[in-house]
């Protein structure tokens, strides 16, 4: 089947003319940009440092991907909304706080307290927190038809606020939060498995296998409900959407709540990964989130997106970043070629929706 | 209909949420008098009380409620070491019943400047100002006419500025630290330290250290200054003891730090440098990061945090340990030099700095010569206040 596919393709590409095959050459070749860049910077960082291409460090990759995944996941949803979350970093710093401040052995937020609460429990109030922030968020886009831009702004600085007086209470005075709990932290950043190696072993952290789960949850979520269509219909076109008979509001309303119990995940898993919890937490995670997802391919467009394309585009920043620091690229050079990697990013994107229309 | 409900219902609670606000913040001088005068009347004295009584009588035309306040401008409450120092000088104005308003500038000097114009048409008798833009004079001069212009005095903290531009105005002073004298003494610290534990540290026996040196920020004076004595003055010590300099652990990085991209000098960024550099440099390659310096004790913990999670620096003792030096004498760092997994830090004094900065405020509101009652080790010409830094290697 497969074989008849590809001669069928062959064929027809044969028939066409000269310039006409150029033009697919290119469409091919800038439609799958992304992958070609990955493939080429990964080829060079190999050649100049060949430890890049080591086990170690591909384990190390992978965690640091891993760790931006579940972020990444929950600010897709609300793109493909054509809208966005800026208040992603903080709910991730709110949460971590929180988790850093129960699972602890020290309880200075809480001086009351004497033993940490179940992990579970934990979890679920942070993950209800981050919800909650969604709701207002969502609700606020829903029912007052405001821009996602400045919702998001609105809940960014009351999070933040939040964060601050949660920090100066009991007799922890805005310190940093730290000394969790032993059980916290192997939860997250236990050892999952080892690979042994010529010279010792590589131990992969717990938190990958979470954010395989998220990944495919989330995958699960957008292609397989009718919640992840209706997600789909109303960012390519809110008012067909709404006359087919999907609920609109209640649609964003949801995006917007699973994104803040993502951005919860973040945060519960950021606070073990790091051991430390303090007022900067998070800050500014969603603009990493947000580039991911746009070299993911997706669109602000709106309406389009995969959960495979966000996995690429945090991987694809992720590789881009230490492949830079193996090659000990001057620091100020990381925020310039930050910032043209998003923008050919973007234009490639735009491109292909423009030849669409 | 249901709309109309919900944007009432959002109008009603921003409107309760800024007569919250307008409670605790706005008038603050009139409730924080009260509250603080409030125990002190019960407690004794009634000189005190006299004292309150008397205050709004000299405060001139300006509002009465505002009589005497002083207005305090953090660069971010977001910085822990600086939110030390609030929690230390909140306290201490609490205690002497002086009325204050804090406020946070956010890490714009634009918001601070602005806020500072609220402040003076407020009616503040005093400005504490932790600049945002440090060491710049055009920036300080501003906030000085404006001072100037209102004839109060102001007090700069922690955030260097120009000794000509404070040392112009009679009223301005400058409570800071010896900024190079942090970057110094940890250099000198890791100097002594090395020295005493040479072999252990060397743990593929070169001869050599190789070490990391985690930046906070660019373009900061006090992060350029760390950076570059960290090393200098333990290379120092070193050399004068026979031993090979520091070598950066990675050769082709002409820089010798790696810098917080945020500028946030955060945790999160040294763990995930090191984490990356960990899977390059390890024990079994023989090429292993033998020492961490960090600008600061959030970089020394997530740094710590890294080489944990490579099974290095374990609480139980179990493991070897790179040692890891910071500054500022965080909880969080002293909570880890007690248990081992950090070697030692710098402290940076906030409750010193509160109380000189309490007392200088103190000393203007009663026309007593500034610097009275103020250690006078640490008084540095007219303009400023040394506050001293301590190694600190446990207790």
């Amino acid at each position: 089947m497969a074989e008849n596919k590809i001669k069928a393709k062959e064929q027809a590409f044969k028939e066409l003319s000269s310039k006409d095959k150029t033009k697919k050459i290119t469409d091919l070749l800038l439609n799958n940009a992304m992958y070609i860049i990955i493939i080429l910077a990964v080829i060079y960082i190999s050649i100049k440092v060949p430890a890049f291409l080591k086990l170690p460090s591909i384990v190390n990759v992978i965690s640091l991907t891993a760790a931006k995944l579940p972020i990444a996941l929950g600010i897709g949803g609300c793109i493909v909304l054509t809208g966005t979350d800026i208040s992603a970093g903080r709910v991730v710093g709110l949460t971590a706080c929180i988790s850093a401040s129960l699972l602890t052995t020290t309880f200075k937020v809480f001086p009351d307290m004497t033993s940490a609460p179940p992990i579970i429990v934990v979890l679920l109030t942070i993950i209800v927190a981050g919800g909650l922030v969604g709701f207002v968020n969502g609700f606020s886009v829903a029912k007052f038809k405001l821009h996602p831009f400045i919702v998001t702004l609105s809940t960014q600085l009351i999070v933040y606020g939040i964060i601050l007086m949660y920090l100066m209470r009991g007799t922890n005075n805005g310190q940093t939060l730290s000394g969790l709990t032993d059980g916290y932290r192997s939860l997250i950043t236990g050892t999952l498995f080892s690979i042994p190696t010529a010279t010792g072993s590589v131990a992969v952290p717990k938190y990958v296998l979470y954010s395989i789960l998220l990944v495919i949850l989330m995958w699960v979520i957008w292609n397989k409900t009718t919640f992840g269509k209706n997600m789909f219909a109303v960012g390519s076109n809110e008012e067909a959407a709404n006359v087919s008979g999907v609920n609109v509001s209640k649609t964003i309303i949801m995006v917007f709540v699973l994104a803040g119990m993502m951005y919860a995940v973040t945060g519960f898993l950021d606070g073990a990964r790091i051991a430390s919890a303090n007022a900067n937490t998070g800050l500014n995670y969603e603009c990493d989130a947000i580039a991911a997802c746009v070299i993911g391919g997706v669109s602000f467009v709106g309406g389009i997106g995969r959960i495979s394309g966000i996995v690429v585009g945090v991987l694809l920043l992720q590789i881009i970043f230490t492949g830079l620091n193996f090659l000990a690229v001057d620091a100020n050079m990381l925020y310039i070629i930050k910032g043209l990697i998003i923008l050919i990013a973007c234009a490639i994107d735009m491109r292909k929706y423009l030849v669409k229309k | 209909m249901k709309k109309k409900i919900a944007l009432f219902l959002v109008a009603a609670m921003t409107v309760a949420s800024l007569a919250a606000c307008g409670n605790s913040a706005e008038p603050a001088a009139a409730p924080a008098e009260e509250e603080a005068a409030a125990p002190e009347q019960e407690e004794a004295a009634p000189a005190e009380t006299e004292a309150e009584a008397e205050a709004p009588a000299e405060g001139e035309a300006a509002a009465p409620a505002d009589a005497g306040s002083v207005a305090v401008f953090y660069y971010t409450y977001g910085d822990t070491y600086i939110s030390s120092v609030r929690a230390a000088l909140d306290a201490t104005f609490d205690a002497a019943g002086v009325a204050y308003q804090d406020y946070d500038s956010n890490n714009s000097q634009t918001t601070q400047t602005e806020q500072i114009d609220t402040a003076i048409a407020q009616g503040a008798k005093v400005l504490v100002v932790n600049q945002v833009d440090t060491g710049s004079d055009d920036t300080t001069k501003n906030i000085i006419e404006k001072a100037t212009a209102a004839n109060i005095p102001v007090i700069f903290f922690n955030r260097s500025v120009g000794e000509e531009v404070v040392s112009a105005y009679d009223k301005a002073v400058f409570v800071g630290t010896d900024y190079e004298m942090a970057g110094h003494m940890q250099g000198e610290m890791i100097g002594n330290y090395l020295v005493e534990n040479y072999d252990t540290i060397d743990l593929n026996g070169d001869g050599v250290i190789s070490y990391v040196m985690f930046k906070g920020q660019e373009g900061n004076a006090e992060a350029d200054a760390r950076t570059q004595y960290g090393v200098e003055d333990a290379d120092a010590i070193l050399t004068a003891a026979g031993k090979e300099a520091l070598s950066f652990y990675d050769s082709n990085n002409s820089n010798k730090y790696l810098v917080d991209q945020g500028g946030a000098w955060s945790a999160a960024a040294a763990t995930d440098y090191l984490q990356t550099a960990l899977s390059q440099y390890s024990e079994a390659n023989s090429n292993m990061i033998e020492l961490v310096i960090a600008n600061n004790d959030e970089m020394a913990i997530g740094a710590v945090t890294a080489l944990q999670n490579a099974g290095y620096n374990l609480e139980d003792g179990s493991a070897t340990v790179i040692p890891v030096f910071g500054v500022d004498a965080t909880d969080a760092a002293k909570e880890a030099i007690g248990k081992g997994t950090m070697i030692g830090t710098i402290k940076q004094d906030a409750e010193g700095m509160a109380n000189t900065i309490a007392q200088i405020t103190q000393n203007f509101q009663s026309g007593a010569d500034k610097f009275a009652d103020v250690d006078a080790a640490n008084v540095v010409g007219t303009w400023r206040v040394n506050i001293p830094y301590a190694t600190y290697t446990g207790e």
